[in-house]
């Protein structure tokens, strides 16, 4: 699933994009050190943690988009690490579950 | 007596490279300090260093950690000595992941002497959080002598209101922190029951002793703050609104 199509069913907006980025499964977590243990590459991450550390997690697990809820916002240093790692991030306004829902048709992230 | 309970060294992989024992010590010196603590992320190990240059300038020091707890809380355990601060060190190292630390994802995590050679590289990754819970790393910090601290209370990640939604077990923390753009008046109501510190949390030189504590201590020792702790009686400078 494209960045593009993550917005339009998650109503959010590209807060810093990434050429290439997409998703073929989802994972949600807000505890970075669960997400490191378990969540799986190629995965849309699903999360409120609008932090710098979330963009180097998802770097180690290979997952290329965070949907970061309830509109928290991310800070400069968020998007310049998101930039340089090629990871793009999509702000919604949704709560994490109702952002898995809006993404029902991927499947579960799973560690291969 | 002014001091600064919060700063990492060039050990922490998100402090700059230039955040030497000795470059600390002299802007500490500097800014008026009585005494500063060493606190990098899950690791003491540049305790030795600083405790060298702090002694050569007549800087009180604590030798301390700041736990990332398996609830993903921020925690100062400072310690009166660099033994105890390195066997709280050992403590957490053994709940830490086994993964490698990348430096080009998470920064460099140099282990310095005193004169700034390097002495190795740590391998572990001290940005994650280790699997000790809050009660554990907290017992065991008081089982060692230390005092443990509620780091940026009022900050919107890695904090006890953030992650917790609120101080909890009685008895835990010794003090708790405000981060140094927290507005008063909003959070000492919500830490009514705490001693409060601020202090600079600084990952570059230009940010060490930019907010304090002062109190009147005898000495610059855990005891002399944990006696502060109990009567209240450490004033916190004001925050930074501009940047």
């Amino acid at each position: 699933m494209t960045v593009s199509e993550i917005c339009k069913k998650t109503g959010g907006t590209v807060a810093s994009d990434a050429a290439g980025a997409s998703a073929d499964c989802v994972y949600v977590g807000d505890l970075l050190s669960d997400v490191m243990g378990h969540a799986g590459d190629g995965c849309a991450l699903v999360t409120i943690q609008n932090h710098l550390n979330t963009i180097a997690v998802c770097t180690l697990v290979g997952c290329s988009v965070v949907v970061v809820c309830h509109s928290r916002p991310v800070p400069p240093d968020m998007a310049e690490a998101a930039a340089r790692e090629g990871v793009a991030i999509i702000v919604t306004p949704l709560s994490q579950y109702a952002a898995a829902l809006a993404l029902s048709e991927l499947p579960p992230s799973e560690r291969k | 007596m002014k001091f600064d309970l919060h700063i990492h060294s060039c050990l922490s992989p998100c402090a700059d490279l230039e955040m030497s024992p000795a470059e600390i010590v002299r802007r500490a010196v500097a800014a008026g300090m009585g005494g500063i603590a060493l606190t990098d992320h899950q690791s003491a190990r540049n305790a030795p260093a600083i405790a060298e240059c702090a002694k050569r300038a007549g800087l009180g020091c604590l030798f301390g950690l700041e736990v990332c707890t398996a609830e993903e809380v921020h925690t100062l355990a400072l310690f009166d000595t660099v033994e105890q601060a390195l066997a709280m060190t050992d403590f957490v190292y053994a709940a830490m992941p086994k993964r490698v630390n990348d430096p080009d994802t998470f920064g460099d995590q140099p282990v310095v002497t005193w004169d700034d050679d390097i002495v190795e590289m740590e391998w572990r990754i001290l940005a994650m959080a280790c699997r000790l819970p809050l009660a554990a790393a907290s017992a065991k910090c008081h089982e060692l002598g230390g005092i443990y601290i509620a780091a940026h209370v009022d900050r919107t990640a890695f904090s006890v209101f953030s992650q917790l939604g609120g101080i909890p077990a009685e008895g835990a923390f010794d003090a708790v922190e405000l981060s140094r753009t927290a507005d008063e008046k909003e959070w000492l109501p919500k830490v009514a029951e705490y001693a409060v510190t601020r202090s600079s949390d600084a990952h570059n030189l230009d940010d060490v002793a930019r907010v304090w504590t002062e109190a009147d201590l005898a000495a610059f020792s855990t005891a002399a703050l944990k006696e502060a702790f109990a009567f209240r009686a450490t004033r916190i400078s004001p925050r930074i609104t501009r940047f």
